[in-house]
């Protein structure tokens, strides 16, 4: 196998039945699917429990992508569905995490102060809000492709983002005007 | 610092490495579960469609098994009898390992 081999070739041999090319594929994008999910659900490790089923799912649907989509938002289309599911059976122990969160020392330096106001914010913003703002704000993603992932409309998302940011901005005491 | 960029070194900590070989063994180990599971599934309907040809076909193969059983008594007895002799005569006499 070539040691640079492209999406499209990748996902033409998978769906011949190339293991080894799908494992390329889970190794290209094991980041950028776990990043999503680390900032959908703030644990780390239901997220990347998480990332492994979808990328399980992912090997099963491999025949379904059609040729020249984006792997990467595809990829991340699966884990935005198993993540809405995963977050309807935990709508509970969420609200805990929540009050574990308001209840935890503050951290010390301004670096950590940040990350937990905006981990903490992320937690309050509705589900929509935050995997647009995970995709936009935190991965760059351009809004089409976070659209074509999230299965929203653009102009959706696009307001997604601006509220999703304005939020958290102002978590960091930079209100509105940044 | 703008605020654009404390937010984004926010969530920088949640990005996992660009390569994680750990996390890629994991998933593959349980995409090579996956695909045992589905082979052996892919089976099952053989195996029940030779249960039920076997079960619709025990009545005429009956007696043929329980002929074939009397036939072969005496040279099965004999065969295992010759098999364990040999066995017994490798294991006493045979070449010992060190």
């Amino acid at each position: 196998m070539a040691i640079l081999a492209t999406d499209a070739e990748l996902v033409a041999r998978a769906q011949a039945g190339s293991t080894a090319a799908f494992g390329r594929l889970v190794d290209n994008h094991q980041s950028a699917v776990r990043a999503f999910l680390r900032r959908l659900l703030a644990d780390r490790d239901e997220a990347d429990d998480l990332a492994q089923e979808t990328f399980l799912a992912a090997w099963e649907r491999i025949g379904r992508l059609h040729a020249g989509a984006s792997v990467r938002a595809w990829l991340c289309g699966i884990a935005w569905r198993k993540a809405q599911t995963f977050a309807r059976g935990r709508a509970r122990s969420a609200r805990r995490d929540r009050q574990w969160l308001d209840s935890r020392d503050q951290a010390f330096t301004p670096a950590e102060e940040d990350r937990a106001a905006v981990t903490k914010a992320m937690a309050a913003l509705p589900m929509d809000q935050r995997a647009a703002v995970a995709l936009c704000l935190a991965a760059d993603w351009s809004h089409a492709e976070a659209a074509e992932a999230l299965g929203l409309p653009l102009g959706t998302l696009k307001s997604h983002v601006t509220r999703g940011r304005a939020k958290l901005l102002e978590v960091l005491g930079a209100g509105d005007d940044a | 610092m703008t605020p654009d960029d404390r937010l984004k070194a926010a969530f920088g900590a949640d990005t996992p490495p660009p390569r994680d070989y750990a996390f890629t063994a994991a998933v593959m180990a349980r995409v090579a579960r996956r695909e045992l599971q589905l082979a052996l599934l892919k089976n099952v309907p053989i195996a029940l469609a030779a249960s039920a040809v076997l079960w619709s076909a025990a009545p005429a193969l009956e007696p043929l098994v329980s002929d074939l059983a009397v036939d072969l008594q005496v040279p099965v007895a004999l065969g295992l009898t010759v098999l364990l002799g040999v066995f017994a005569t490798l294991r006493i006499f045979g070449p010992r390992r060190a």
